[in-house]
């Protein structure tokens, strides 16, 4: 009896899992939108690129492949590609705002192309362009927090970022500090972190996600990187920011996001289930823990003792999300390389760059 | 060029104002704001240049000079910078509209965030040709340009001039009949906020006397013979007051850049306690205070100390070896505990200070 239970749960959960691939990879996938993601998942195969800035590139790649006429057409194929892209990452919030930037950025360019395919070209040529330049744009930030970062601070970071880890290189050079990094599961980033810093000297102590509360009186300031910065002033980054976010908040302590301009992105969540990131698996109840318990009732102490369920930490991260949103209210500045802005100057910095 | 008279004379004033900078003879954010313009004039009137790169130096030279001489005036910095944005504005106004930006990048998309203030339309249609770097005629660039920089430091220096009065202008829509304000120091800018508020509104002060400067006393002192009711209590009293007190109104020494301020001593200890009542906390300052700067390290506040004496003297005797006294000029209070600025260009919530910066001055300038 048991047995067929549970083997019509496995089942259940099979199609459960097949219903969501076809979600997430629909059989009438174009051609086209399976190349652009291949291009994309090989740009990111480079170190230094970050999410927006490989999206912006993929778009580029798409635009000399693309035999599109008029603007309309190429902006039309470009918005498809964003879309395709979107729909073929699990976490799609870093790639929407160089998207975003990238396409808005045409929609407005003012040409004086004498052909359409001159134009295309020139377009072509500004993407790479601001890819290249956008890569010293790192640092810049470090430069601007530099000044933020005294000697001898203690400093709190969390999971793995590359404009903090150049910030923290770079403080390292001329001023003491000594680094506290989250392990930041599920992805355990925060290790790659720490071997990093430990690698050039710098004292470097991994704490458990679950210790923030307990380090954070011997930090001096908690400096955060960050996915995308939202039209809020808010942030997105690797979950658990938000609860250190909150912690340093009442322990009093700033909070500093480090985000280069293209990762500004227009979206206003009002709270965690608004990020495009979230699905319904995310937190779910598990369906066959509940329904065995209810159906098998009378006999669940004898059937637990002979087989003892198990959680695997696979298990656990399979629904819980990636990244959360963090509230301007909990954010000290926020340091780009367009200036160290308030987290209102973020969102006027968006509505002057989207509106303007 | 030191053999050149009139750089000799330039170097004259700058020294002489740096002396009395370091000597503390000047002053107040106001007075040390209006000496660094004069000398401004004076240096800008005197100084040979070609170029708006050699004037720009000129000023920043001196500019670093008298910030060096006595960095706590952050008005002195203020002001320099104020006058390198408008001989800016002038230059760019003077020599027309600059060349059409030809490459539009991504880059410059992003830049459109950027707060800019609305461009000016220039005025004078008969424009005088402007060459830079004339090899006939090296000082055709700064006879065509200084009318126009004395124009432009005039405007600074009447700005400077009305400053009170502007501030104040507004005063009665922010103070209403018999409310109970509480206020602290000594700062000319509250005096006449509130003096100017009386004329339309029958209300009390209650000030503090602000130990150990006890500005307090004369800030009270001259607001009830300007016949407004005052009462003058200890700075121990202040929490205990703040339940009946409607609105807290400060002064500023520096505003800065994140909407955080450094002010008397006992500010923060006003600000604290009125945020735990939730009562308002307003801050009355000239725009000349609005400084480029972060608030860095907390914990030192403004690190301009005083006299000691004034907290301990020498008659205590023996006590005065065993502790270390600490009479600290002003408070730094964070932007939280404010709730407006009210400044001569309007009224501005903390967070949008950093905005007003970019306004009023260009970002190279604020490392003279």
């Amino acid at each position: 009896m048991t047995r067929r239970v549970v083997i019509l749960n496995t089942d259940i959960d099979a199609v459960v899992c097949s219903i969501e691939r076809s979600q997430t990879l629909p059989a009438d996938l174009e051609m086209a939108d399976l190349e652009i993601y291949a291009s994309y998942q090989r740009l990111l195969e480079n170190e230094d690129l970050s999410t927006p800035l490989a999206a912006i590139l993929a778009l580029t790649e798409m635009m000399e492949r693309s035999n599109a006429g008029t603007m309309f057409e190429l902006l039309n194929e470009l918005k498809g590609g964003a879309e395709a892209l979107s729909r073929q990452s699990s976490n799609p919030i870093g790639l929407n705002a160089g998207c975003e930037l990238f396409i808005e950025f045409i929609t407005l360019f003012p040409h004086d192309a004498a052909t359409f395919s001159d134009l295309k070209t020139e377009l072509i040529q500004q993407g790479r362009q601001y890819a290249e330049q956008a890569l010293t744009y790192r640092t810049k930030i470090a430069e601007l927090a530099f000044d933020f970062i005294k000697d001898d601070s203690v400093i709190l970071t969390h999971s793995y970022s590359r404009v903090v880890l150049q910030t923290l290189l770079m403080a390292h050079k001329r001023k003491r500090i000594s680094v506290f990094v989250t392990e930041a599961r599920p992805r355990g980033m925060g290790i790659k972190t720490a071997e990093k810093l430990t690698a050039v000297g710098i004292p470097c102590t991994v704490v458990l996600d679950s210790a923030v509360a307990y380090a954070i009186e011997k930090v001096d300031f908690v400096l955060m990187g960050s996915e995308a910065v939202v039209e809020s002033g808010g942030l997105v980054n690797a979950v658990g920011s938000n609860q250190i976010a909150i912690i340093a908040k009442a322990a009093n302590k700033p909070f500093y996001a480090l985000a280069e301009s293209y990762k500004f992105h227009r979206m206003f969540p009002l709270s965690q289930y608004d990020l495009p990131s979230h699905n319904p698996r995310l937190l779910s109840f598990p369906q066959s823990l509940n329904s065995t318990r209810r159906s098998s009732f009378g006999r669940r102490a004898s059937e637990s003792a002979s087989t003892p369920i198990k959680i695997t930490q696979e298990d656990i991260a399979q629904n819980n999300p990636d990244v959360d949103y963090t509230r301007p209210d909990l954010i000290s500045l926020v340091f780009s390389d367009v200036g160290s802005l308030t987290p209102e100057g973020v969102s006027q910095y968006l509505v002057g760059m989207f509106a303007g | 060029m030191a053999s050149d008279p009139q750089s000799a004379a330039n170097q004259r004033i700058v020294e002489d104002l740096v002396s009395r900078l370091r000597r503390r003879q000047v002053v107040g954010s106001r007075a040390t704001a209006l000496e660094t313009l004069l000398v401004l004039r004076q240096v800008i009137s005197k100084a040979r240049f070609s170029n708006i790169d050699q004037l720009t130096d000129v000023i920043r030279s001196v500019g670093r000079r008298l910030v060096e001489a006595q960095p706590k005036e952050h008005s002195v910095g203020n002001t320099v910078r104020k006058v390198l944005h408008h001989i800016r504005e002038e230059y760019h106004t003077a020599s027309g509209p600059p060349a059409v930006e030809s490459s539009f990048s991504i880059a410059k998309f992003v830049l459109q965030g950027q707060p800019r203030r609305q461009t000016v339309i220039p005025k004078s249609e008969a424009r005088v040709p402007l060459k830079e770097n004339d090899p006939d005629d090296p000082d055709s660039f700064a006879r065509v340009l200084k009318p126009v920089l004395m124009e432009a430091i005039q405007d600074v220096f009447d700005e400077l001039e009305t400053v009170y009065d502007n501030i104040a202008k507004n005063a009665k829509d922010h103070i209403h009949s018999d409310e109970i304000i509480l206020t602290l120091g000594m700062s000319k800018t509250v005096q006449s906020f509130l003096k100017s508020a009386a004329h339309y509104r029958n209300y009390t002060v209650i000030v503090a006397e602000t130990a150990p400067s006890f500005g307090g006393r004369e800030m009270a002192k001259s607001l009830s013979s300007a016949g407004i009711s005052t009462f003058l209590v200890p700075d121990s009293s202040i929490y205990a007051l703040m339940s009946r007190v409607n609105k807290v109104i400060l002064g500023a020494h520096a505003i800065l850049a994140n909407g955080g301020m450094f002010a008397t001593s006992g500010s923060l200890l006003a600000a604290t306690a009125a945020r735990s009542y939730s009562t308002p906390v307003v801050v009355c300052a000239g725009q000349f205070k609005l400084t480029p700067l972060w608030n860095l390290y907390h914990e030192y506040g403004a690190l301009d100390f005083g006299d000691p004496s004034a907290v301990l003297g020498f008659e205590e005797g023996d006590l005065v070896d065993k502790v270390d006294v600490v009479n600290p000029y002003y408070d730094y209070v964070r932007p939280e505990l404010l709730d407006v600025f009210i400044t001569n260009y309007g009224d501005h919530p903390p967070s949008s200070i950093y905005r007003l910066l970019k306004e009023t001055y260009d970002d190279e300038d604020n490392e003279l």
